[in-house]
């Protein structure tokens, strides 16, 4: 979790440095058997530590490690999901901005009037979701 | 509505396209005037100057906004508000044409600004945050300019009309005039993006697809350029103007280095545009007004046919412009490739396409006059450099393996850009023999020893070399040792300038304007204007309610002390 990180298992922290470890790799390799070369030789030096119990030193090696990541970061990170957010998300993230329906029970009475058909039908339809929700068909 | 607006503008293209040939043919100029109103010895008016050169730049301007809109019809075939960026680029058409018709400095400041906020309207289409942040900076970048222009008019005022045209052999050597000169400079500098208000260019391609082929490629940019061809006759024995000079070479150098640390797509391209507007822009400076048009407009074809077949890739991708997820492309969108090829190779100024004519004239040129060494090095190495991250982007592009995915199958059947994009071609193919046979009605003669004439054929080798080895890495190659962070980082960011331009110059000011905020605004100014007033108020106001409240106590008490002073008053 983002927002209190000492709430995640040193797993978990592990594996996440792992999956930007791999795609810093995909940032300065460009071919795919090249890409696979060196994350074999990544995935082979995380296993060299992967008996080790001490939990002092998982953590100096996640340091080194995680050290060790930050001087060597691709300056143009790659960016292979142009619709998401995060480590590989891109640039076409939230290019299409929702405007939430409840925007329009804030709108003047008097504008509410140039629809008042539309405006009816909602209401009933709000009554009618409201029912639903109480009555436990939707969840 | 797109297919309205195409009609329209090609007509209107056409039109132009025949009035440019039979005014060029009988050497005519014509100029109309409307006074709009006369007040202190100044007269506003609205002035048209349809010469050759106007209506040359309008036919392309044109061509290039039609086939535009003609692409975005399926490019934003999703989007909702269609109807709303097809007006955006047809206000934006009419603000470039009325900048291009303009003698007359309100007019040129109408479509200068014009220009400028339709652009950020454009820019901040994609309504996310990166968008906005682009746009801000293309905003505010592009007013610095406007202001430029602004100060130019409280200026011309001196003269009593903004009609510059008449006032350039009067006064070339007037003083005014020397600081008219420097702002305009600096105007057409934050328009065609020179240092040190390069920053924006890049950033503009968070702006769709279409926006970026009309906008950023051929016309906004190039506004600075023909507003620099307007005044050249005033501008060309300026000292400021060898500054230019040098500003718009370094321009040139750094695109071209940023370009090849560059793995974005868009980005490539908007710096290869920001590398041919620096080259623009010195061969202006050095006084060759007409082949700096000539280039503008050959670039302005195959720049927007680069940006549209760029367009039709990143749709391919599923709206990913990451260059190392491409590749092989050339097997599955062999159209496509072929414009992309076409409008690459006349961008490397390929023999006989159209960038060949106007790109191996100013090298040329160059070569042939004596200047300053290091103009001529910075020239061909710019050359070379283009050559360079051009080749890289068609090994990157075309033939490494596809990279995005093990199972795919792509195609660009999508017909009505595939036929926008073959308009383009045409011209990519054939406008540079046109315009040199209209344009330049005799050769120029130009002497040049064997090597320095095939100088141009050394460095674009070389740099088709680099490009080939650059791209084809293997497990421990030679781009592993080019990619150090620092050196990569600072290459690719545009030598840090940006940052230096924007936040470090601004962050002085803003931290002192914090303070200021904190202690004045919203501390003694709030205790004796604001806020205190308004407490000592509200508290008078508690403390007389008191007697507003038939409160019997004080009825009782001020009837005794009114007594007591009646009594002391009458009786002492």
């Amino acid at each position: 979790m983002s927002f209190a990180p000492e709430l995640r298992s040193h797993s978990q922290k592990v594996c996440n440095f792992y999956k930007r470890a791999m795609r810093t790799l995909e940032a300065y390799h460009v071919a795919r058997y090249v890409i696979r070369y060196h994350q074999v030789i990544l995935r082979n030096e995380l296993d060299k530590n992967k008996a080790v119990c001490d939990p002092k030193e998982h953590r100096r090696l996640l340091r080194v490690a995680e050290n060790e990541l930050f001087m060597s970061q691709h300056p143009i990170p790659v960016a292979k999901f142009a619709r998401s957010v995060g480590i590989a998300g891109g640039v076409a993230y939230d290019r299409v901005q929702v405007i939430p329906d409840w925007v329009m029970d804030y709108w003047h009475p008097l504008e509410k009037a140039h629809y008042p058909e539309y405006f009816k039908r909602r209401e009933c339809r709000k009554c009618e979701y409201i029912k639903k929700w109480n009555d436990g068909e939707i969840r | 509505m797109c297919f309205n607006s195409f009609f329209f503008l090609f007509f209107f293209m056409l039109i132009n396209f025949f009035f440019f040939v039979y005014f060029i043919m009988n050497g005519l100029s014509v100029f109309f005037e409307w006074e709009i109103i006369s007040f202190n010895s100044m007269s506003i008016v609205m002035s048209i100057l349809l010469d050759w050169m106007s209506l040359l730049f309008m036919m392309f301007v044109s061509l290039i906004s039609s086939v535009v809109i003609f692409y975005s019809k399926s490019y934003m075939n999703s989007e909702l508000k269609l109807n709303r960026f097809i007006i955006l680029v047809l206000m934006f058409v009419f603000s470039m044409v009325l900048l291009i018709i303009s003698p007359n400095l309100i007019s040129i400041l109408l479509g200068w600004d014009g220009l400028g906020l339709i652009s950020y309207c454009l820019v901040i289409y994609y309504q996310n945050l990166k968008s906005y942040n682009a746009g801000m900076l293309t905003a505010l970048s592009n007013r610095i300019g406007d202001v430029m222009i602004l100060m130019v008019i409280c200026w011309v005022m001196n003269y009593g009309s903004w009609n510059y045209i008449f006032y350039f052999d009067f006064m070339k050597n007037d003083y005014v005039m020397f600081i008219i000169s420097f702002m305009i400079i600096i105007a057409a500098m934050t328009k065609s993006a020179q240092i040190p208000f390069s920053s924006w260019l890049p950033a503009a391609m968070a702006a769709p697809t279409p926006v970026s082929a009309l906008v950023h490629s051929s016309t906004l940019v190039t506004a600075g350029v023909y507003l620099l061809i307007r005044f050249n006759y005033l501008l060309i024995d300026m000292f400021f103007f060898k500054v230019l000079l040098f500003l718009s070479i370094l321009t040139m150098f750094m695109s071209g280095i940023s370009a090849n640390y560059e793995f974005d797509l868009k980005k490539i391209i908007a710096l290869s545009t920001l590398s041919q507007l620096g080259l623009m822009m010195s061969i202006l400076s050095l006084g060759f007004l007409d082949i700096a048009f000539f280039h503008l407009l050959t670039h302005a074809m195959f720049k927007a046919l680069l940006f549209m077949c760029a367009g039709v890739i990143i749709h391919m991708m599923n709206d990913i412009q990451d260059i190392r997820y491409m590749g092989g492309l050339s097997l599955y969108i062999p159209l496509t490739s072929l414009c992309l090829n076409i409008s690459n190779l006349s961008l490397c100024g390929i023999p006989f396409l159209s960038g060949f004519y106007s790109k191996d004239l100013i090298l040329e040129m160059v070569s042939f006059n004596s200047f300053n060494l290091m103009v001529f090095i910075l020239f061909y190495l710019s050359t070379g450099l283009t050559v360079f991250y051009t080749f890289r982007l068609i090994m990157y592009v075309m033939i490494n393996d596809f990279n995005l995915m093990m199972i795919y199958n792509l195609y660009d059947e999508d017909y009505i850009m595939l036929n926008s994009m073959f308009v383009l071609l045409f011209m990519s193919l054939l406008s540079g023999s046109f315009l040199s046979w209209f344009i330049f009605s005799y050769p120029y003669m130009i002497y040049l020893p064997f090597n320095l004439k095939l100088m141009v054929i050394y460095v674009s080798i070389l740099g088709s070399i680099l490009g080939f080895m650059v791209s084809n890495m293997g497990i421990y190659s030679l781009n592993k040792l080019l990619l150090s962070y620092n050196l990569s980082s600072f290459l690719c960011l545009m030598w840090f300038m940006p940052n230096l331009s924007t936040y470090g110059l601004s962050y002085i000011y803003l931290n002192f304007s914090q303070i200021l905020f904190k202690n004045i605004d919203m501390g003694w100014s709030e205790i004796y204007s604001g806020k205190g007033i308004f407490n000592i108020l509200k508290n008078y106001s508690v403390f007389y309610n008191i007697y507003q409240m038939n409160n019997f106590k004080i009825y009782l008490f001020s009837f005794i002390l009114w007594f007591m002073i009646l009594f002391i008053f009458f009786f002492i």
